[in-house]
Parts: C-alpha cells; structure tokens; sequence
C-alpha cells in the first residue's frame, strides 16, 4: 500500500514568555491510501500542530514530512493543492451562504466558476447540506456547520483529508452521522487523518491509530494490535475499606499471573493474562487475608488501557488535568 | 493569471459582505456627516482669525474630514480579520494555494471601494453648503487617499494577523489614532501649531495627505507639497503592503 503521509523525526517547539513548549518532539508516522488514520491524544498532546505542519500551515522545525506525494518543507504550493484541511474551528465564512462559500473554495482552488458550481451541487446533494445550503453560515447548528466543513475541505476533491476534531461538540446524533460521512468518504478513496481525544471514536472508526502524549507517538496500529500488545485482561477490584488499597497491592504484586498493577482513588486495576481463570484465585487470595470485596469486574483491554500502560495515566484523567493546566 | 483572480474574488466577497451588515455602511456614512454638522459651525467663527489661512471654511475642513474617512476605514480593516481569524476562516485561505498577497488585497480593495463610495457622497453634500469642487484636484485628492487608506488598512490587517486578538488590536489602534490625527492637522490646519509639533508631524505621513488634499482643494495640482506627498506615500504604500503580505504568507503560528 502507498503512503499518502509519512513523517520522519518531526519536531515543533514555541517560544512563549514562560519558556519553550516542546509541543511536538519527534513524530514518526504514515498514513496509507484510502485509510482513515486516528490521531488520539488528550488535550495538548500535540496532534493539532501536528497537523497543521503537515498542512503546510505552520513552518515544520526539523524534520522531514512527506504529504500527499510532494515534501512539505520544499514544495508547500503542490501540497496544498492536495490536502483538505478542515480546523476545529471549522472554518466556514459567516457571512456567506453554505453555497456560496463552497463556491469560493472551488474557485480559490483553481476551479472555473462553472465546475465549482457543478461541484458545490453535487455536495450539497451527497452531505445533504440541501436544507440550508441556501442559508448564511452563521445561522447554521453544529452539526450543519459540521457538514459544510467537511463539503468545504474535499471541494476540490483532495487526496488527504485532515480533520481536527472533527466531532467535538456534537451531539451524538450528529457525531454518528458524521462518523458515517467520514466512511463513505473513505469508502470513495480519500484518505482521512484525524486527531481526536474520545477513546470510541478512534477504536470504532479508524482502521488504524497513533496514539499521542507529550509530543510523541507511544503506539502505532491497528486498535486489534494495540490491544494485544498488551496481551492482558484488566481487573477493577474495589474494596470494602480504602484502608486495603496497599495491603492488597503489596499482596498481588507477588502473584505470577497479575502483569501489572495501578491504583486509583479508590480501587486497583490489575492487569492479568487471563482473566476468567484469574477471577476466582484473585476473590480467594484477598478474601483468605481479609481485605473485603465491594465489587470485581473483569473487562477486555480498551484503548484506554493502553493509553494507561504506555503512559502511565487514564487518558479521561490525562485530558482532565491537562484542560485544568492550561491557561486558555 | 491567478493572483488576480484571487485578487477579484476575495474583493468581491468583502464587497458583498459589507453590504451584509448594513449599520457598517450607515456608520460609514453618518460619522463624516457629523463633522461636518457638527463641526463646520465652530469654525465659521474661527475663519479670519489670525494664523488661519483665508480661505472658505469647507475648502480647508474638508480635505481633512476625507482623510480622517480613510484613516477610519483602514485601521478598521483589522477588526473583520479578527473574527475571521477565530472562525477559522483565515487559516483555511492559508492553507488553500490563493495567493497571499490576494488575501490582503481583497478585503483592502474592498474597503477602499466603500470608502470611494462614501467620500464621493460626502463631497456632493458638502457643494450645495459651499465646498467649492475643483474636478482635476479632487481627482488626485482620491488617489492620496487611496494611499492612505491601504497603508493603514494593510498595517491594521498585518496587526491582526499578529495579535489575533480583538482586544491588542483595539488598544494598538487607538493608542496611534490620536498622535496621527492630531499631528496631521486633519481637525485644525498645522499653521497654527508651535514649530516643534510642526517639526514632528513630518513623521505622520496622514500629515502629507492632509497639506496635499488641503492643495488640491484650491484646484492646484502641480505644487511642491502635492509631489512631496506621493514621494512619502507610494513607497511607503509598497513597504506596508509587501510587509503584510509576508506576514500572511509566513504561516501562522
Ligand atoms: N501558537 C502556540 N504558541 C505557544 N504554544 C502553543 C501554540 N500552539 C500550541 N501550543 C502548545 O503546544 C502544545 C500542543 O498543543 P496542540 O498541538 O494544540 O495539542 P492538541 O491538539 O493535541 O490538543 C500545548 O502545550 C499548547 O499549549
Ligand atoms: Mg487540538
């Protein structure tokens, strides 16, 4: 399979009056044709710079990326013609109507007037953008302005889509059907990469994802492969009193088959090989030294348990403090 | 060629945008018409006063009223920007192969069709209360005009593009409206002025616009100040212009 993006030892930092932010550090990944890649990552992990020197948008540092066929840093014009680029904060024009402003990005793209407005109806009709297409942009629900973001990044028929975020905000109506616009358009041969911070999104909808934190990717493959990797079920043992927490940690840590332990607020989540046979020796060891059981659930690795085990944090919790953290 | 085509559609979307939120076009027109009402009285009494050059009130407060319009109207030209910005809608123009110097030129061009429009309106109200209109001279009044307009509106939009955000644009713009407006002798002709602010209005080019309009109001064209005023403007209209160019063109960060 072809590459349609591929990136060596990328690398972004910013100066701000606080000091240096190493926000990207060293990013290796490709994207294959026709795939929908995930980009996932909690807030500020550095999937939207990422993306935006790869969309020529901001000046890559050092490194070499590949896009779309062409090199970003010695030939941005051709990358451009190339790639959608559709930013969180969309980017319809408020003013206009849905329609004419697809018109505009046809035309701002090289498109003559009269193949822009072929193409800006054919749009209309495949996103179902009909309902308001003739409205102003400033008038429009999340989800149509959604829509009309997505119709405005493949208005000249790009071979990369990037989306940022793409549905973030939405309702979970409208994150469905976007999550089947976003299909169908692989399904037609664009290939999507997409950042986002929900676990689900990036399970169920990319065919293969890196993960992100702190400026590096500390997975890459398929959500399938990812899982295996770390070859374990995940037990959550709450207990009766908080009291046991540490007892029963020291207790199942010399325990052959529990690979690996983490505590939370208040209960452990242990990580066995398997976790049907497990279940009852782990009930019988901690009853038998009287630390008392509330609860016992046994669950297949999420991704959020392998975000867990590279990083060493939930990724809910990451994104958590990294929001409290930021100044915005 | 593409840039000029950018260049056309990029104008007339602002074009039709404007238009879109009418109290822009009212602002646009009512705020010179209250100069003109509102001030014109004052200095009916002050004509013939010593220092004051004699010559019929409008002659010598219009040209500046004029001026005082394309200042407005370009160190606005940031503030759309900046909604823009937030909306996403520059970094898509970014990322879309137009040319950026069609990015400026679009919403410059647009503002400075309004700005035409709303002067020419200004100046056939102001014949009938006794501006005298010497065609040629009010010709070339315009294409200063012009200038000053696309100076300002590109340093504005440069500025935007910057701080990308509504409140350091406001404070930088209003912390140089004043300086400009009163070193440029726009409300009171600089005749009357100490030398030394004299000596430091030739540091506001708004100043050169100002004398040069004031000239051509009286009909003449070939005149020293006139030429001294296309002298400073053009080449800094060139620097200004190619400087926020590169700013859109150096991408965002
Ligand atoms: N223009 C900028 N100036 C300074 N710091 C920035 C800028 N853009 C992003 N950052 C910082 O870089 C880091 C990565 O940000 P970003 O790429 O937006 O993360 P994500 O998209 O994964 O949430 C964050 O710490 C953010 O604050
Ligand atoms: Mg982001």
């Amino acid at each position: 399979m072809k590459n349609v993006v591929t990136t060596t030892e990328l690398r972004k930092s910013f100066k701000s009056k606080k000091g240096v932010v190493e926000a990207v550090r060293g990013v290796e990944l490709h994207v294959g044709e026709g795939e929908i890649f995930g980009f996932l990552g909690p807030n500020g992990a550095g999937k939207t710079t990422t993306l935006r020197m790869l969309a020529t948008l901001l000046p890559i540092e050092s490194g070499e990326a590949m896009v779309a066929g062409f090199d970003v840093k010695k030939q941005p014009h051709e990358v451009r013609r190339r790639v959608g680029y559709v930013s969180q904060a969309g980017g319809g024009d408020r003013l206009s109507t849905g329609r004419e402003d697809l018109i505009l990005q046809g035309q701002l793209y090289g498109m003559s007037t009269t193949d822009a407005n072929a193409r800006a109806d054919e749009l209309i009709d495949d996103l179902d953008l009909g309902e308001f297409a003739g409205r102003r942009v400033v008038t429009y629900s999340g989800g149509q302005r959604r829509r009309l973001d997505v119709g405005l990044g493949i208005m000249h028929r790009p071979d990369v889509l990037f989306l940022d975020e793409p549905t973030t905000g939405l309702d979970p109506q409208n994150r469905a059907n976007l999550w089947e616009l976003i299909r169908q358009l692989s399904g037609s041969g664009t290939s999507i990469f997409l950042t986002t911070h929900y676990l689900d999104e990036a399970d169920v909808l990319s065919n293969r994802l890196a993960i992100m934190d702190h400026g590096l990717i500390v997975a890459e493959g398929t959500s399938r492969e990812l899982k295996q990797e770390i070859a374990a079920d995940s037990v959550v043992v709450s207990l009766k009193s908080d009291e046991g927490c540490s007892g029963a940690t020291e207790l199942l840590r010399q325990e052959s088959y529990v690979s690996h332990i983490t505590t939370e607020a208040d209960h452990l989540r242990l990580y066995v090989d398997d976790g049907v046979a497990a279940l009852p020796k782990l009930l019988r060891l901690l009853d038998g030294n009287g630390i008392g059981v509330r609860t016992i659930t046994l669950s297949e690795p999420t991704l959020d348990d392998v975000f867990l085990r590279h990083t060493g944090r939930s990724l809910h919790k990451a994104g958590m403090n990294q929001r409290n953290g930021d100044s915005e | 060629m593409k840039m000029l085509r950018d260049v056309g559609l990029l104008y007339r979307r602002g074009l039709i945008h404007t238009l879109r939120i009418p109290v822009w076009v009212v602002v646009g027109i009512s705020t010179p018409l209250l100069y003109l009402a509102l001030f014109t009285p004052l200095l009916q009494n002050l004509a013939g006063a010593p220092g004051f050059p004699p010559t019929d009130v409008l002659d010598l407060f219009l040209p500046g009223i004029l001026a005082l319009m394309a200042f407005g109207s370009g160190t606005g030209a940031g503030f759309a920007i900046i909604f823009e910005i937030q909306a996403g809608f520059t970094e898509r123009l970014q990322v879309s192969p137009a040319s950026r110097f069609a990015l400026l030129m679009g919403p410059v061009l647009s503002s400075l069709t309004w700005t035409y429009i709303f002067t020419i309106m200004i100046v056939a109200v102001a014949i009938p209360f006794g501006f005298h209109l010497h065609l040629a001279g009010m010709l070339v009044s315009l294409v200063l005009l012009g200038l000053l307009l696309m100076v300002f509106a590109s340093f504005s939009i440069a500025l935007a593009l910057i701080t990308k955000e509504i409140s350091s644009l406001a404070a930088i713009m209003n912390g140089i409206n004043l300086p400009v407006l009163l070193l440029s002798g726009v409300l009171l002709p600089l005749s009357l002025a100490p030398t030394w602010m004299r000596a430091i209005a030739h540091m506001n080019p708004m100043y050169y616009v100002v004398e040069a309009n004031r000239i051509l109001a009286t009909g003449t064209i070939y005149d020293a100040k006139v030429g001294e005023a296309f002298l400073i403007m053009v080449p800094l209209t060139v620097v200004v212009m190619a400087w926020a160019t590169r700013v859109y063109r150096r991408a965002v960060s």
